[in-house]
């Protein structure tokens, strides 16, 4: 049995070759896909374990394709770019990807970051929450359920997971680099515009106001704090 | 033609008096209203002249022929004095109002056609989007449609003088100088000259000559205030053109950047991703080679980043995101990407106490730090310590990174921020683009901010730039 079956989405073919022969190597499953056309017509059949995803490509590129793909899915995908600026990073991330790497990248770092991607924690971890329930917010950690005033919302794996680790922690402060650590895996701790994204949308998801959050507060300097009210 | 039309009066009105006396006798109301009728054609047909020496005429024969005593100039009947004053009082009234009216509809036509006329010139001014050409155009209808022997205009912004038409006694260059300075349009009709400032909004655009058979002052006016619109409107056109072609040109530049930091970036990555995953399971011997790949594979990186970085700052492009930055975050993240180069340095870190949040892009601003600790590491001996450092000189936050190496030479201290400049004694040793430097001030200025260095040969060199404070607090 494979490791995962990645599904790779870039235009060009040296690339596509290379990631196709390291990844094999490395015991993925790999299929690949020229343009974002291509790869969300493959999706449904091929189901991968995780994508991923150039972001200049020709055609519908890679943030829409990444906000095709979170529309019908919960796959993970990771997107890779020559751009390095935070606000492309973010773009990404706000378009539903749950990771960012720079190209050109070292393999063992992207490597790391698809394990990451990949890993998914036990549904429910030692001494965690099973549940969580206030006036307007009810959290079903077990069934993977979140409820606001009422409504049932969708989370993504990663804003759930956030979510699960905040509300296991409720009333403390926790620092950025435990979060980014505790949700992306231990390679992690320097990318707090991560957080800024993800919070934000789990945010507008719970939150009543999410300009003024009840739930999630911001602890300036430090990180989040989880307030039961 | 007038002396005709006098003689012409005195035959109708003798005529009428002739006919009535020999040919057919009527009471005398009938005459008189006969004449009446003659003297009111005259004046409507010809003028307030003619239909009065009629009317002097007519009463005169009216009173000699019909009024009794018949035959002499005396009027017997009193009730005849009043008929004869209501005929000469009717005449004369009835000949001015009639004359009056027609003045009165020569005025008109003549303001009709001058309005005519500058509506031709409207017309006719086709904006070209070239300011120069437009005013060359507009003084040649001037003279084409007013009927002027020639016209000047004076265009204060360049100093040129536009002329149109032949001149046969020329506005001098200097006339037209001084006429943009006058306050007022002057007309000369004795040496058929006009003379008036063009101006928009008191700005003054230079001045305007008309020469030859002139039009009404108010033409003159409505001429001169409608240069000054074209001029404007074409200036207008002009600068919406070249802003367009510059806008055009910068989205251009930048969309190539764009493709060529994509077209080095492709190939390298499969470089990177193959090499690097050869190097996992590599032999002793052949590890050292897929090193160099590897390293190599990061210079050519290096090198494509800089040389882009380089050419968007040059081209304006830098694309600055200014937050409130606190500067121990920057001189922090700095350090920490660095950290594997830092290995065995040690590293002082002085950020003042209480020093506020800056105005800056955090990315761009810790990239002059990571240049400017990058550069110290490069010029000074292994082991050698370093420092950073932060705090408030006169208002300017100063970011400073002093090394222990040789020092700047007093004489390469300016250069050092040039690009592709290096030292004379590191010429042909450290490798590097010879960019880092020019970069980091291409960043500081683009923030409109200092640059500069301080040395002292032989005790080494401490690279500064400063950042304003931001007034919007701390970060959140």
């Amino acid at each position: 049995m494979s490791a995962g079956k990645i599904l790779v989405v870039d235009d060009d073919p040296q690339i596509r070759r290379v990631m196709k022969a390291t990844l094999v190597g490395k015991g993925y499953e790999v299929i690949v896909a020229r343009t974002g056309e291509e790869a969300l017509e493959m999706l449904p059949r091929e189901m991968p374990n995780l994508v991923l995803l150039d972001m200049n490509m020709p055609g519908i590129g890679g943030l829409e394709t990444c906000r095709e793909i979170g529309a019908g899915s919960d796959i993970p995908v990771i997107i890779l770019s020559v751009r390095n600026t935070e606000k492309d990073k973010v773009a990404a991330l706000d378009a539903g990807a749950d990771d960012y790497v720079t190209k050109p990248f070292g393999i063992e770092e992207l490597l790391a970051r698809i394990r990451a991607a990949l890993r998914r924690s036990p549904s429910s971890p030692e001494g965690g929450p099973h549940a969580f329930r206030s006036e307007d917010l009810e959290i079903d950690f077990d069934a993977r359920r979140v409820k606001a005033a009422g409504r049932e919302v969708r989370l993504t794996p990663k804003e759930f997971e956030l979510l699960r680790y905040l509300v296991a922690h409720a009333g403390k402060p926790v620092t950025h680099r435990e979060l980014l650590q505790a949700v992306w895996g231990p390679d992690y701790g320097d990318e707090p515009e991560y957080l800024r994204v993800f919070i934000n949308q789990v945010r507008k998801k719970i939150e009543v106001n999410p300009a003024r959050p009840q739930y999630i507060v911001t602890e300036p300097w430090v990180g989040y704090r989880f307030v039961a009210p | 033609m007038k002396a005709l039309r006098f003689a012409a009066s005195v035959l109708i009105i003798g005529a009428i008096l002739a006919l009535y006396r020999t040919l057919l006798p009527v009471n005398n109301t009938t005459v008189a209203l006969t004449l009446l009728l003659a003297i009111l054609g005259m004046s409507a047909g010809w003028g307030l002249g003619e239909a009065t020496v009629a009317s002097v005429v007519a009463v005169v024969g009216f009173n000699y022929w019909f009024l009794p005593p018949v035959g002499t100039l005396t009027i017997q009947d009193p009730q005849n004095w009043v008929a004869l004053l209501a005929f000469l009082v009717t005449a004369v009234t009835a000949s001015q109002l009639s004359a009056h009216a027609r003045r009165r509809a020569a005025e008109a036509e003549a303001g009709r056609l001058e309005i005519e006329r500058l509506y031709a010139l409207v017309q006719a001014m086709m904006l070209s989007g070239n300011a120069r050409k437009t005013i060359r155009e507009f003084v040649g209808k001037v003279v084409q449609v007013f009927g002027c022997t020639a016209a000047a205009f004076y265009y204060r912004p360049s100093e040129e003088i536009f002329r149109s038409g032949a001149e046969s006694k020329p506005v001098t260059d200097h006339d037209l100088r001084v006429a943009a300075e006058i306050e007022d349009t002057s007309i000369d009709a004795q040496h058929q000259l006009a003379t008036a400032p063009v101006r928009l909004g008191g700005r003054s655009l230079g001045s305007m000559a008309l020469i030859g058979p002139l039009p009404s002052e108010q033409s003159v006016r409505a001429i001169v205030n409608l240069m000054a619109i074209t001029i404007e409107k074409a200036r207008a056109l002009e600068d919406a053109g070249h802003a367009e072609a510059a806008r055009q040109s910068e989205v251009l530049k930048s969309a190539l950047l764009d493709s060529l930091a994509h077209d080095i970036k492709t190939p390298l990555t499969s470089i990177k991703a193959a090499v690097t995953s050869l190097l996992g399971g590599a032999p002793g011997a052949e590890t050292e080679l897929l090193t160099i790949i590897d390293e190599e594979a990061d210079r050519l990186n290096q090198l494509a980043a800089e040389v882009i970085e380089m050419a968007r700052i040059e081209a304006g492009k830098l694309h600055l995101e200014k937050r409130a930055v606190a500067v121990a975050d920057v001189i922090g993240g700095a350090l920490a990407e660095l950290a594997p180069a830092l290995k065995g340095r040690p590293v002082a870190v002085e950020v003042s106490e209480g020093l506020p949040a800056a105005a800056a892009d955090f990315e761009f601003v810790q990239h002059v730090v990571k240049q400017f600790v990058e550069n110290a590491l490069k010029y000074s001996p292994e082991g050698s310590p370093l420092s950073v450092s932060a705090a408030l000189r006169s208002g300017k936050i100063v970011i400073g990174v002093a090394d222990r190496g040789p020092g700047i030479e007093e004489n390469e201290r300016a250069r050092i921020f040039d690009k592709f400049f290096r030292g004379r004694r590191h010429r042909f040793e450290t490798k590097g683009t010879g960019m880092g430097l020019a970069i980091a001030k291409g960043i500081v200025e683009a923030h409109g901010e200092r640059i500069w260095v301080e040395s002292e040969p032989g005790q080494g060199a401490a690279f500064y730039f400063s950042l304003s404070a931001s007034d919007g607090g701390h970060q959140s």
